[in-house]
């Protein structure tokens, strides 16, 4: 008893010496000519430079047919210009018309064999031993030409050119609502990374543009199909969203992904890629009056897009009636339940955010990517399903605040001897305790503070605070940054309270009960199984 | 397209800014920038009873945040037989289970209160304890660190939470290729009689108890098994005395022992090409060639070697030919074990489509051939060099890097400063020696390859490059069964 006494003196003691106050960068923001924005902050700790550029164009903005092509399109940009990752320009890109149209006739051999599928005639349009006679010439020609040009390309020259510049982390990455192409340099190396981007955005060429769809393909088996839950969830995702674009996964369908054109993807960069719909992040040792200057210079020659990105005009309708999904996965079975809910800059997601982090833990999204290995989160979830009642091994909940609205999950992993659906009503318990009796002053405070503390180790570092820019700047503005920060440190238990009575209802629920499904090996027979196996078996 | 990037460069022209633009990057000139790599002995001190510590600390520091962290030698190398699994779930417990006196629910609560972060692992060979606190409270959490550290209850409700999602994640050894080639590879590579193949099985987990832990506790709690980290805004000399007044006044309790050295594997590969049958869309292919150790005098040349064959990315030969021009694979790569305690192994993985593993790897192969056949041309191997000089001080970007790359070396033995003249040495390297490192090291004969995925799509290989998958490589084909997830007893 003495223990908890002098627990809770202590708490008080230190909950009062630590008033929160909000974050501040040292943000400076610049508009070039052509309506391109820049956001710097200069801090000189390291002697490196974090950089980005994002296109406000993601999945979001793609149609059916055409999934994944804003993902493809990250691809291509790393494919080189007309000066960089190429000996021959002229001849270049007489290959690449030579190709388009190859593959205009591998289009209509494709559209034959999507017809016999349809017709049953063929179960695989992919299966290479569908192919028509002339579809196979057609590849072989294709390859021939593939095998020209792979004599002129300079294989991967801006990898190269950064690469010996001492340059770490050249990528990029596509979500729902935007594309960011990053890297990170030695500070005296600025006007490289000016010249090299400003060039892929001015000369972009669409080289090795067929053989790219492959090796997104592979990445579709690699992060998606081969993963336990992969294509469930790609499922899951599906059902849940209805309406509006987030419905397909980033990557896309394997059916569009493997017949994008060339065309379709100029049309992309043409719409998506003017500057005016580019927003650069630069923080490290620089200075932003000098790297406005040079932006001006390299970015500023290129043309603005006057006619702006088309506005996505589908909105989510309310869900009339519970959703559900059973499925059967070679992985550890658990419950998952989906609420959709408002977008990240939305005046109730700080409030969202707040009953995601009492229910589950410190926020996930506050903490430093990759740190991983921490405590467990020691949310009410995990406090009533795991450590008291035993019913789970995990329990967490979480918000995910997006451009076009927002999702707010609940999941478990059932104990031995529970299944999925024995945890669903606990889960609804959770929140409907919150709803009735509100969250307290003490798990408030606490929540505040953590997200203080993630978000100053986020800061820590040049790439930690470009990435945490960048996530406001995919949903909103740079002023969201200390909006969001504002906001959650304003939130109060009643609208807590009011989030959780209002954003639940029985409706809007998209449940996902997943079991375990055996593996299909000989071993797995039950008649070939030894005794001790059996036994195990008969345990669970 | 091309009509819009022709428009622009027709606009552009006359402009006068655009001219300024040099037409290619290598005509940019660039300031120099100078990088002193952080010397051990400035970075050093030691308690009074003879912990090591590793400091990067200064009070004008502008996060608020402090790390101290206390490694231990000692892993799963040391688990006695039958128990395996007792130092993974020592760690993962020993922030978690509370103390002498406080429960767990206590320490999470105090933890909390003050938002820091208590975390532990240990893993084959370390282990730590590390504190993440706000500078203003440092005292508290110094404080719970070391309650942590010295009296852990390992609570048996934590304790039997821990096992159960242990047992769940045993489960799942067999859901994904990536898992089973995880599993397989350390037998293929270490025996059957090494830890670094002893994995954990339903029967050593449920074998380990309490008491287990509490003796591995009081075993490691030898000041000559441990180095303490230090980084963030605080003062050096304050911060010095207070891990003196508390882990610098540690005894070796009468359990204690200093931890033995490592033992290297005593087993003979058999070179094979081995395949593990998974009904999955996508294989996982790994092979191992025996590597060299960090300390060897040939270590730099091997290192560049290995970067130009597949460790550097986009610009290194697999990715290109593999990713870039046969759109194969999202990724390619090979690796150089820097072997602390025995021989390294140089590593190399990729997943791709299950009809193309038998090409892929040919054409993995053929690039290894190519580095013994033809030596490697300069401007190819200076783009490899300069990368490495020239990002290097990245690796030591923030104070929480530097403190944790210098504690690496003193937990590993490594010579002291021994980066220091990391980029002197690179940069000597010559096609010369690239090549007799590959012929050295990339020696067909001893190559185990596996690839876990479809067997009769793996097989048989791909219609449009007809090579089958024990044609790789002049070596057996061989079926290698999964092992039961549990028990790790093979499948038959």
């Amino acid at each position: 008893m003495r223990t908890p006494l002098a627990c809770r003196t202590w708490l008080a003691v230190s909950l009062a010496a630590a008033p929160l106050t909000a974050q501040t960068l040292p943000i400076v923001e610049k508009t070039l000519s052509n309506g391109m924005r820049l956001v710097m902050v200069e801090r000189h700790d390291q002697p490196t430079i974090s950089l980005g550029w994002m296109a406000r164009v993601g999945s979001a903005d793609e149609r059916p047919g055409m999934t994944g092509i804003a993902h493809l399109f990250e691809h291509m940009m790393f494919k080189g210009t007309r000066t960089i990752g190429t000996r021959d320009a002229k001849r270049d890109g007489e290959l690449n018309d030579l190709q388009d149209q190859i593959q205009v006739g591998i289009r209509e051999e494709m559209a034959i064999l999507r017809e016999r599928q349809r017709r049953g005639e063929i179960t695989n349009m992919m299966d290479p031993k569908a192919r028509t006679p002339r579809l196979q010439e057609l590849i072989k020609a294709f390859d021939r030409l593939v095998e020209e040009q792979r004599g002129l390309v300079v294989k991967d020259e801006m990898d190269k050119i950064y690469s010996q510049a001492g340059g770490t982390g050249l990528n990029a990455s596509t979500s729902q609502d935007r594309t960011f192409y990053i890297t990170s340099l030695p500070s005296n190396k600025l006007e490289l990374w000016m010249w090299l981007e400003s060039d892929r955005l001015a000369n972009p060429v669409f080289r090795e543009f067929y053989s790219e769809r492959d090796v997104i393909l592979e990445e579709r088996r690699q992060t998606l199909e081969s993963r336990p839950g992969g294509i469930v969830g790609e499922a899951f995702n599906a059902m849940t969203w209805a309406a509006n674009t987030y419905h397909w996964e980033v990557i896309g369908w394997p059916s569009d992904i493997a017949q994008v054109t060339r065309e379709q993807a100029n049309t992309f960069f043409a719409t998506y890629y003017a500057p005016n719909n580019i927003t650069a992040v630069l923080v490290g040792d620089f200075s932003p009056a000098q790297a406005a200057a040079q932006a001006e210079r390299y970015f500023g020659r290129i043309l603005a897009n006057p006619k702006g990105v088309p506005e996505l005009i589908t909105l989510e309708p309310a869900q009339p009636a519970e959703q559900r999904m059973l499925a059967e996965v070679e992985t550890t079975p658990s419950v998952q339940v989906e609420f959709k809910t408002v977008s990240a800059v939305h005046k109730d997601a700080a409030a969202l955010q707040a009953l995601a982090g009492i229910l589950g833990g410190a926020p996930a999204f506050m903490s430093r990517p990759g740190a991983g290995g921490g405590r467990p989160p020691s949310g009410r979830l995990n406090k009533a399903l795991v450590l008291e009642q035993k019913v789970a091994t995990q329990a967490s909940a979480s918000f995910r605040g997006q451009k076009l609205g927002g999702t707010f999950s609940l999941r478990a992993t059932p104990a031995p001897g529970k299944s999925p659906a024995d945890l669903e009503p606990l889960l609804y318990a959770e929140l409907a305790r919150v709803a009735k009796d509100g969250v307290t002053e003490e798990e408030l405070q606490r929540y505040k503070k953590a997200t203080q503390v993630g978000l100053a180790s986020r800061l820590e570092t040049n790439a930690g605070i470009r990435e945490t820019l960048a996530q406001y700047l995919a949903v909103g503005t740079v002023a969201d940054f200390q909006a969001a920060q504002d906001r959650t440190l304003a939130v109060t238990r009643e609208e807590v309270q009011r989030v959780a009575r209002t954003c639940f209802p029985r409706e809007g629920r998209n449940v996902l009960l997943t079991t375990r499904k055996e593996a299909k090996t000989p071993a797995d027979d039950p008649l070939k199984r030894g005794p001790e196996r059996m036994k195990k078996m008969e345990g669970k | 397209m091309f009509s819009r990037t022709a428009l622009i460069l027709a606009l552009c022209a006359p402009c006068a800014f655009a001219q300024a633009i040099p037409s290619r990057p290598e005509q940019l000139t660039f300031a120099p920038l100078a990088f002193q790599v952080p010397r051990a002995k400035e970075h050093k001190a030691k308690l009074k009873n003879g912990i090591p510590v590793v400091l990067s600390v200064s009070e004008k520091e502008s996060s608020p945040l402090v790390r101290v962290t206390v490694s231990w030698r000692g892993g799963a190398y040391l688990d006695p037989k039958g128990k395996e699994g007792l130092a993974q779930l020592f760690g993962a417990q020993l922030a978690r289970g509370g103390t002498a006196s406080l429960a767990p629910a206590q320490l999470d609560d105090r933890l909390e209160t003050l938002a820091a972060t208590l975390s532990s692992a240990c893993g084959e060979t370390t282990g730590s304890l590390s504190l993440q606190v706000l500078n203003r409270d440092l005292d508290a959490g110094l404080s719970l660190l070391l309650q942590v550290f010295q009296e852990p209850a390992f609570s048996q409700d934590r304790l039997d939470l821990a096992k159960r999602q242990q047992r769940q994640a045993l489960s799942r050894r067999n859901d994904a290729v990536t898992s089973i080639a995880a599993y397989q590879m350390s037998y293929l590579l270490f025996g059957d009689s090494h830890f670094a193949s002893a994995d954990t099985t339903a029967p050593s987990l449920e074998s380990i108890t309490r008491a287990d832990l509490l003796a591995f506790h009081g075993r490691l709690l030898h000041p000559a098994n441990l180095v303490v980290t230090v980084s963030g805004q605080v003062d050096r000399k304050g911060i010095l005395d207070q891990l003196n007044g508390g882990l610098g006044a540690l005894k070796a309790g009468a359990q204690a022992q200093v931890s033995a050295a490592v033992p290297a594997p005593a087993f003979t590969r058999k070179p094979g090409i081995y395949v593990s049958d998974k009904d999955a869309p996508q294989a996982m292919v790994q092979w191992a060639f025996p590597g060299l150790r960090r300390s060897d005098p040939d270590w730099h040349a091997a290192l560049v070697m290995n970067q130009v064959l597949g460790a550097s990315g986009f610009t290194s030969r697999l990715m290109k030919k593999i990713r870039s021009d046969e759109g194969l694979t999202y990724g390619v790569r090979t690796a150089l074990g820097p072997g602390p305690h025995w021989q390294g192994d140089l590593t190399g993985s990729m997943q791709t489509k299950n009809r193309s593993v038998a090409y892929a790897l040919r054409l993995a192969m053929a690039e290894m051939q190519k580095l013994r056949d033809v030596a490697v041309p300069a401007e190819e191997l200076q783009v490899i060099k300069d990368n490495l000089v020239e990002a290097f001080p990245s690796q030591w970007g923030s104070r929480q890097a530097v403190a944790g790359r210098l504690t690496e070396e003193v937990l590993l033995g490594a010579r002291e400063d021994w980066w220091v003249d990391f980029r002197e040495k690179v940069q000597a390297i010559t096609p010369a020696e690239v090549q007799r490192l590959a012929r050295q090291l990339l020696v067909p004969e001893r190559l185990v390859i596996l690839a876990v995925g479809k067997a009769s799509e793996m097989e048989p290989g791909d219609p449009d490059h007809p090579v089958g998958l024990g044609e790789v490589a002049k070596l057996p084909l061989v079926r290698l069964p999964l092992r039961d997830a549990l028990t790790l007893k093979p499948l038959n």
